[in-house]
């Protein structure tokens, strides 16, 4: 496998599991606003913070309030995290992968592209029409997994497609499991644990684990056992830690996986020990910053090892 | 009857699809019959059906001059163009012909030069040839053959001869478009393929494949090919993608390969890995710095110094494109009489080289009816119709030749033959020409038939892509066994 067509199915990989990720969460906020009692507000700027993406957002607004923010978030080519940029890098990149990927993943993921450039603008005309086209983003990407799992020998492409969805996967989590711990709740215990219940129920509704969660852990989604079940499961397949499990099974399949097999390994252990059910919502955040960090460093250590092997130079 | 077909209004052009009175020639009578049994309506909507598939096929080409929008949607006309196999079985021959001759003689040119000695090509043509590589002198590739793959572009006059127009053997691209365009026709019009009658194209990557691995320095094991690509904003991405899909090639780039030992290397995740043979779609200028543009970041640094060794073959051999060449097109016949002992079966277009004094001045006095072509272009660039030409326009093409004579050749305009082409909601006689491709290693191989370019404005006889042309399937179509 050329070095430079692992990093493209690597990133378009990484960039169509952004694209679905951002579309749930948008979703998933949209939904908790809808049963947010009086005197509980919901900052939307506290997604953009989360995502990483505040200061680029100031540049090109003055404004944090729902309209720019989606906008943003959704339409913005100058935001390279918006699910229209994500979706369009992500076609760049399979262009220079049709010999590599299935016949219709390059027309599906086309069929994606011309279907969001058709009707991003739409999001702008209420939450109805937001949620529509969102949901839209995250079945056409289901779509193209569905492709790439019964349709893709499980070769070394394989692996850098697995390897790219999940790091995204499990860097997205863990700012999932940070926006709901940032909202503010009332003090009155009255509203804000019916408050909050809901605001994980619709979480774990958005990323389609609300019914894995409840044959697992019960029925009652307290912010705690969530967080605990997003980051920790076993079993669900969007959790970091099951991310993470994916992550060393694709480096044992490649070859000299040492360093990056390490930095995996040593997230893993991190991971176990998640200061949940802390008061201080400033702990849990801290932590989660230090577990998205480590995501870089195996990133940054796939990179190194797979993709600038022979570079001479500087990295790109 | 009142459908499309039956309207069809012929110009005075020899017509593919329809002879005498309007009659159906006897291999297009089937596909008149279809065409007469669909009112408009059904019609335009298999014709957007294409569309949509081509939409999301994604096949496209790009346009130079559209920096921003990298692709545009392959235009693609839905009325297929259909020749007799008894005519193709002659074409054939005709272009294998040719493309051996073209080789014997690009061979001959980098080695003994026995052509020049013997006087049948002019020293000083070659001498002021832009393609022509000295770095290549001596060098002899396997099979002697330097041109692996060629696109000989055909048309035909009012009389119904076909021409050749042209061979184009550095980097011909378009086959690709030829496998679409018929994997489009098979989807939307199932119907019409069920005779049995028309014969399928799909070899091609297969043909290709044994061309490129027969050029392999290492026999017994599977070679490792490469198919070399500018990149994405080549007009011929989406064919370098889909060649490489096909045969199961790398698709690289420059940067993805590297020369130590004198051994051609590709950069994978686990080390360098060797690499027998490279389909390249980089023109020679760019193709290795060590020799050709230095300042080319599209090569390969030494990648001629590795072929020259032996340790990789390169399709098509650097310097074959001495051979692509309009004033050199116009001693093809004489090089078939000199290599091979046989007359041309195909005919060139009468040609008038303006580096010689008489045929100059013919062409000078005669712009407003000649066709004026720079030696060296392709894709239609820099030519001028000298009937469509202002007199500004023919002014300056004067000047132009008397400056540089040795660059520009001029032939009479012919009226390229025409085919119903759907524009709007009536079928319209539009011109065409025909791109068959040859491939030649250890065999010879032709397609079956090729891709047929169309002008889709009225009138127009520019076919290219690049200026706004369209294509059609081409059928040959068997007419014995029926």
């Amino acid at each position: 496998m050329l070095s430079r067509v692992a990093e493209r199915l690597y990133w378009m990989s990484r960039y169509l599991e952004r694209a679905d990720n951002t579309a749930r969460l948008i979703n998933s906020i949209t939904q908790v606003l809808l049963d947010l009692p009086l005197g509980v507000k919901f900052g939307w700027d506290i997604l953009i913070k989360i995502l990483g993406l505040d200061d680029l957002f100031l540049q090109h607004h003055s404004k944090a309030n729902e309209n720019n923010i989606v906008h943003f978030l959704i339409q913005e080519e100058k935001n390279p995290g918006s699910v229209v940029s994500c979706i369009r890098l992500a076609r760049e990149n399979s262009r220079t992968l049709r010999e590599i990927l299935p016949t219709e993943f390059w027309e599906r993921v086309n069929g994606l592209y011309l279907y969001i450039q058709r009707n991003a603008s739409g999001a702008r005309h209420g939450r109805s029409q937001r949620y529509e086209i969102l949901s839209q983003v995250v079945e056409r990407r289901q779509s193209l997994v569905g492709l790439v799992t019964n349709s893709m020998s499980r070769d070394i492409a394989y692996q850098f497609i697995k390897l790219g969805q999940n790091l995204e996967r499990a860097d997205m989590m863990t700012r999932t499991v940070d926006v709901n711990s940032e909202v503010l709740l009332p003090e009155d215990p009255i509203i804000a644990v019916p408050t909050q219940e809901r605001l994980w129920m619709a979480t774990l509704t958005a990323i389609s684990a609300y019914q894995m969660y409840r044959r697992q852990v019960g029925v009652h989604v307290y912010g705690k056992e969530a967080a605990h079940f997003l980051l920790n499961d076993p079993h669900f397949p969007r959790t970091t830690s099951y991310c993470l499990g994916e992550i060393e099974g694709c480096l044992a399949v490649l070859p000299d996986h040492e360093i990056p097999m390490k930095l995996t390994r040593s997230t893993y252990r991190r991971l176990e020990l998640a200061p949940l059910g802390e008061k201080n919502s400033v702990t849990l955040h801290e932590y989660l910053d230090q577990i998205q960090e480590d995501l870089g460093a195996i990133h940054e250590a796939i990179s190194r090892q797979y993709f600038y092997l022979y570079q001479t130079g500087t990295t790109p | 009857m009142d459908t499309l077909i039956h309207q069809y209004v012929l110009q005075n052009t020899y017509d593919e699809l329809v002879g005498e009175g309007n009659q159906p020639r006897p291999a297009t009578r089937p596909l008149f019959d279809f065409l007469a049994s669909l009112d408009f309506s059904t019609l335009d909507a298999r014709r957007q059906a294409v569309e949509a598939a081509i939409l999301t096929m994604g096949i496209t080409f790009t346009v130079y001059s559209e920096a921003g929008n990298i692709d545009r949607a392959w235009p693609f006309d839905i009325i297929p163009r259909i020749i007799d196999r008894a005519e193709w079985i002659r074409i054939e021959a005709g272009l294998k012909q040719r493309l051996t001759a073209l080789n014997l003689f690009i061979d001959d040119l980098y080695n003994e030069q026995n052509i020049l000695k013997d006087g049948v090509f002019p020293k000083e043509v070659l001498k002021s040839s832009a393609n022509f590589r000295t770095q290549c002198l001596g060098i002899k590739p396997r099979f002697g053959v330097w041109a692996h793959v060629c696109g000989t572009d055909l048309v035909r006059d009012q009389d119904g001869t076909v021409y050749v127009l042209e061979d184009n053997l550095r980097v011909p691209s378009g086959v690709s478009y030829m496998l679409e365009n018929r994997q489009l026709m098979k989807r939307l019009f199932p119907e019409v393929f069920q005779s049995g009658t028309i014969l399928p194209v799909d070899d091609y990557p297969t043909q290709l494949y044994d061309t490129l691995a027969a050029l392999s320095p290492r026999a017994g094991v599977r070679p490792v090919i490469v198919i070399l690509t500018p990149g994405i904003y080549n007009s011929a991405y989406f064919e370098h993608c889909y060649l490489a899909q096909q045969m199961g090639a790398f698709l690289v780039e420059g940067s993805d390969l590297v020369v130590e030992n004198d051994c051609v290397y590709m950069k994978t995740i686990s080390g360098l890995r060797l690499v027998d043979v490279v389909y390249r779609r980089i023109d020679d200028d760019f193709l290795d710095p060590e020799v050709f543009r230095p300042d080319s970041m599209l090569g390969v640094r030494g990648l001629v110094r590795a072929w020259r060794k032996g340790n990789v073959g390169i399709a098509n051999a650097p310097g074959a494109g001495v051979a692509d060449d309009k004033v050199v097109y116009a001693f093809v016949p004489k090089m078939i009489r000199y290599y091979l002992g046989e007359d041309a079966i195909l005919p060139n277009v009468p040609s008038y080289l303006c580096m010689y004094d008489d045929q100059r001045e013919y062409v000078l006095s005669h712009l407003d009816q000649l066709v004026v072509k720079p030696a060296n272009e392709s894709g239609g660039y820099g030519m001028m119709i000298g009937p469509r030409a202002s007199p500004s326009e023919r002014e300056r093409f004067a000047g132009l030749i008397r400056s540089n004579p040795r660059n520009y050749m001029a032939q009479p305009t012919i009226s390229l033959s025409t085919a119903p082409t759907l524009v709007g909601k009536r079928l319209v006689p539009r011109h065409l020409d025909l791109r068959p491709f040859i491939l030649q290693s250890e065999k010879i191989y032709v397609t079956t038939g090729g891709l047929t370019r169309v002008a889709m404005r009225e009138g127009s006889l520019v076919v290219n892509s690049s200026q706004g042309g369209g294509s059609k399937d081409t059928w040959i179509v068997d007419t014995e066994g029926t």
